[in-house]
């Protein structure tokens, strides 16, 4: 059966509300970075270096994309190129393990030191980044070129000791909010840089942002809060975002139909069935185990991809971070079980 | 004439839980003032209150800012009713190693569990994070410590914590150490399945096992 739509022309219908012929399968880079073992192994293009260099950064953003099926491109490969640019010390990490943050740069809330968003421009991560995003969607225009940010709550806890920040968040009010703000203009800074050089679509992962971690206060008066100002400058770019919040979410559930996202990604424990029966007009994505993807069988995951092509997940793509010793068959297996599904 | 003493420590296991680090110090002044038992002070009133906010963080009436508010309270606590500490109370704490495993730099567990289980009794040695395999081995075994508890937030890194048994097996030393598993992704198959001794959901049910696995 041939496509009705390109990769992108169904990625972005799906975010607009409109009819697709089947849903599409992506993995949006960032905390959810495809960039897997087998696939460097395969290609010789590897982390750490393609993190610095974008010819690299291309090539293997290409080479995922043609071996996992996975119908994106998704940059970057990490997600610790807002807070090197905003002051913390970064481990690049190695072939198989991500970058990470060393140290948070910042004792506390009230003493982070702001810099101007423009700062972005200059740091040599940024402009891989918005190099390769500029490539990959100037030379393949119907795939889908999706520019991934770590969430405000994230960012802002990569940059000060995040058990302090936590705490702040009800003790100083005053500066976690100044904090927040500041992280939030960056953000949307950096979401503007990618838009110029051509993203089709922002997503933000804010792992840190958990209903588990905050809780329903906390979580309504930072989470929602500055995700929906950065989502909302994004939707003035004329771009669509997606949202992804980790972990468990019962506490925090009646609050998913704040978000002013065009989709909301969300952990393999959580039912998506259960909240698009409960909030309709969420545009569903996920959330095929990433644990199931590292240690399962082929068939396995077929199965449960076909789970969640039966309860008309809007968009599927895997629950979480893949793990970078995933096997490339297991990815296969999940995105031509959705290539392959009939027409809905 | 004074009120009585446990009068006194639920009014500071009352303090630890609403937050209120003043109070908390107006009343551990007000202990040693009195020449009340500092230890007992400590046991029955700051730790007491300390193991209800664990039990409200299980309940999901707290959170994790909260949790880590009602800790600073402890902590001012402990810091003015330590010094009148007369003598270190017989009981033998239980050493236990903690950290992250390799590859992952999310603390913010690793952290609760700790505060927990030190409120618990236990004497724990700090690994830090992103700690690789062989180290903990090696830290368990220099620290003499029975406890290994070992968490991750990452499906990346789980791999790394089976290695810890690994390890432990190939050194012949499995059987000196209780093993402890933790974290977002990591489930009790999960770690029946590497041999672990136990799993924990949270912090407040990692202190309580650990308590157990120690029996």
């Amino acid at each position: 059966m041939s496509d009705v739509f390109s990769p992108r022309e169904r990625l972005i219908r799906v975010l607009n509300k409109e009819k697709v012929e089947r849903p599409p399968v992506i993995c949006p880079g960032g905390m959810m970075n495809a960039a897997i073992v087998d696939v460097m192994k395969a290609t010789g293009h590897e982390l750490p270096a393609a993190h610095h260099d974008d010819k690299l950064m291309s090539e293997l953003a290409y080479d995922v994309n043609e071996l996992t099926g996975f119908e994106n491109f998704g940059i970057p490969f990490c997600m610790t190129v807002e807070a090197e640019v905003l002051g913390s010390e970064i481990n690049y990490g190695t072939l198989e393990c991500e970058p990470k943050i060393q140290k948070e740069v910042f004792p506390n809330a009230a003493s982070v030191v702001f810099k101007a968003p423009r700062e972005f421009d200059r740091n040599n991560r940024v402009n891989a980044i918005l190099n390769t995003i500029h490539t990959l969607s100037a030379k393949y225009p119907d795939t889908p070129t999706i520019g991934s940010l770590t969430g405000p709550i994230s960012t802002a806890a990569s940059i000060v000791d995040p058990m302090t920040f936590l705490k702040q968040l009800r003790k100083d009010k005053e500066n976690s909010h100044k904090l927040m703000d500041y992280v939030t203009d960056c953000l949307i800074h950096f979401a503007g840089r990618m838009v110029e050089s051509g993203a089709h679509v922002i997503s933000i992962a804010d792992p840190t942002a958990t209903g588990e971690i905050l809780g329903p206060k906390a979580f309504e008066e930072y989470a929602v809060r500055y995700l929906n100002q950065l989502v909302d400058a994004i939707h003035g770019m004329g771009v669509p975002a997606i949202i992804h919040i980790c972990g468990k979410m019962e506490a925090v559930k009646p609050l998913v139909a704040q978000f002013h996202s065009n989709a909301l990604s969300v952990d393999a424990f959580v039912s998506l069935r259960d909240i698009m029966n409960q909030f309709p007009q969420v545009t569903s994505m996920g959330n095929l185990s990433t644990v199931l993807l590292e240690f399962g069988e082929p068939e396995k995951v077929s199965n449960n991809a076909e789970v969640l092509l039966r309860n008309q997940i809007n968009i599927l793509a895997p629950a979480c971070g893949l793990s970078t010793s995933t096997p490339i068959q297991n990815i296969q297996a999940f995105t031509q079980t959705v290539k392959a599904s009939k027409p809905l | 004439m004074s009120e009585p003493k446990e009068e006194l420590y639920q009014k500071m296991s009352d303090a630890i839980v609403d937050m209120d680090e003043d109070l908390v110090v107006e009343l551990s002044e007000q202990a040693v003032n009195e020449g009340i038992d500092a230890f007992e002070a400590i046991d029955q009133g700051l730790t007491k209150g300390m193991e209800r906010a664990g039990q409200l963080f299980e309940e999901e009436e707290y959170f994790v800012p909260e949790l880590l508010m009602c800790a600073d309270a402890m902590n001012v606590g402990i810091d003015i009713l330590k010094p009148h500490i007369k003598v270190e109370a017989g009981k033998e704490k239980k050493k236990a190693v903690i950290g992250v495993i390799e590859g992952d730099t999310h603390d913010i567990g690793k952290n609760l569990v700790k505060l927990m289980m030190e409120t618990g009794g236990f004497d724990l040695i700090d690994l830090g994070r992103d700690i690789p395999a062989a180290e903990f081995v090696a830290r368990a075994k220099t620290e003499k410590a029975e406890l290994i508890c070992i968490s991750t937030l990452m499906t990346t890194t789980m791999d790394a914590i089976a290695d810890v048994i690994t390890i432990l097996k190939e050194q012949g030393i499995r059987e000196q150490f209780k093993v402890l598993v933790g974290g977002g992704p990591i489930s009790s198959s999960f770690a029946s399945k590497i041999g672990a001794d136990g799993y924990a959901r949270n912090a407040a049910e990692a202190a309580r096992l650990a308590i157990e696995l120690m029996r």
